[in-house]
């Protein structure tokens, strides 16, 4: 039978399509796929190395530039950070108030915490806000006054809000006097 | 003529059949395309090869600078989180009301004749306001003009330090009882006195002198 397949020769026709068609899809799928894939997987690599080349010489610049700016804030910073001594504030801020008061000649003071809330300030996250009751049951205003200028000299973070000044009984030379003030200390 | 006899007609036509035979034209196609696809896979595992050469030498340079780099973004981190901590705390510092001028002012003021018995002062939340309560006594032939003429200077006195300051009578009372003053008896007057003002100082008066017209 010339110009015209035989039946067994279609079905190797057929046979031998598929065949190709099932080479051309492991080929693309099995071995281009996982070639093509690595590639990109490098060349992104790559990229983002490259990009962290470049911006590290900028990096390291702002960071020395940054440590020349920042020395002022950096000292300030730690004197602040000085003012809280390690422990809890209730065991260290009313003796110390106390020592103030009684230098002054200002006896039986007593420094109480009312409470403590912390900073809504994400730069705040490391401090807390004290508030305090002090009492001072017998001081003149002269003396009353000094020692107020001390206390807001010495304390930079501590803020009186409220204060009560009323003469002390039948004395009118002396007043009894009542604080309430926040200070910023580290947690 | 002489006559052409073919004997081989036969084996020469199944010869012909078998060199158009498809299906060795299809694997000889199909051989050329594996081949093709083969060179094509090899070319592609090159360049893959290359770039992996060249993701390493990358790798490399950035594990020298690596170290250096992190440690100075950490450092850069540390320092942008002091600023602005410095800044919040500075803000603290500076926007808490000082009492012990207040209060020295408020010495100034008080005259012999007069006295203070109470003194209640609060800060508002924002620093922006101080609300003060003082109650007290005042001597004289006119104990009203006394607990007047202390509103008047404590006025004048506070507006020099701070803005907005109000000075007003909450109350002021008559009182029957006399005290003795310097040998005299006088009358007495009960006050309270309410004060508002603003912590922020007031503006400096202009240095600059205005210029006079040439004449």
């Amino acid at each position: 039978m010339k110009g015209s397949l035989k039946k067994d020769q279609v079905q190797k026709l057929v046979l031998s399509g598929i065949g190709f068609v099932v080479l051309l899809y492991v080929y693309f799928s099995f071995f281009l796929g996982p070639l093509n894939k690595g590639r990109a997987t490098a060349e992104a690599s790559m990229a983002d190395l490259q990009r962290k080349l470049a911006s590290s010489k900028s990096e390291m610049s702002k960071a020395v530039s940054l440590d020349g700016q920042a020395k002022t804030a950096t000292a300030r910073f730690a004197a602040l950070k000085a003012l809280s001594p390690e422990g809890a504030p209730i065991a260290w801020f009313p003796p110390r108030l106390k020592i103030l008061f009684a230098n002054e000649h200002i006896d039986k003071a007593t420094v109480r915490l009312d409470g403590s809330t912390p900073y809504k300030e994400p730069e705040m996250a490391d401090w807390n806000k004290f508030s305090w009751v002090i009492e001072l049951p017998q001081t003149d205003f002269a003396t009353l006054g000094k020692v107020l200028a001390q206390l807001e000299n010495n304390e930079p973070l501590l803020g009186i809000s409220r204060l009560n000044i009323r003469v002390s009984g039948d004395d009118p030379q002396f007043q009894q006097v009542n604080l309430s003030a926040n200070s910023t200390l580290l947690k | 003529m002489a006559l052409h006899l073919n004997l081989l007609h036969e084996e020469i036509a199944e010869q012909r059949q078998r060199q158009r035979d498809p299906l060795k034209i299809g694997s000889m196609a199909l051989g050329g395309i594996g081949a093709l696809m083969l060179l094509f896979y090899v070319f592609k595992a090159y360049q893959m090869i290359e770039i992996k050469s060249r993701l390493g030498s990358v790798q490399r340079d950035w594990a020298k600078v690596e170290p250096t780099v992190t440690a100075a973004q950490k450092r850069s981190a540390e320092l942008t989180a002091i600023i602005g901590t410095t800044k919040v705390l500075d803000t603290i510092v500076e926007g808490r009301f000082l009492w012990a001028p207040l209060l020295q002012t408020l010495s100034r003021c008080v005259a012999p004749n007069a006295q203070l018995t109470s003194i209640t002062g609060t800060v508002a939340d924002d620093n922006k306001a101080v609300t003060l309560t003082m109650e007290g006594m005042a001597a004289g032939r006119e104990p009203r003009a006394a607990a007047e003429e202390l509103r008047q200077l404590l006025s004048e006195q506070l507006a020099q330090s701070y803005t907005e300051v109000k000075v007003e009578f909450n109350s002021l009372e008559d009182l029957d009882t006399l005290v003795n003053v310097a040998g005299a008896n006088m009358a007495m007057a009960r006050y309270v006195i309410g004060v508002t003002l603003n912590p922020a100082p007031p503006a400096a008066p202009n240095s600059t002198a205005p210029r006079l017209p040439k004449k």
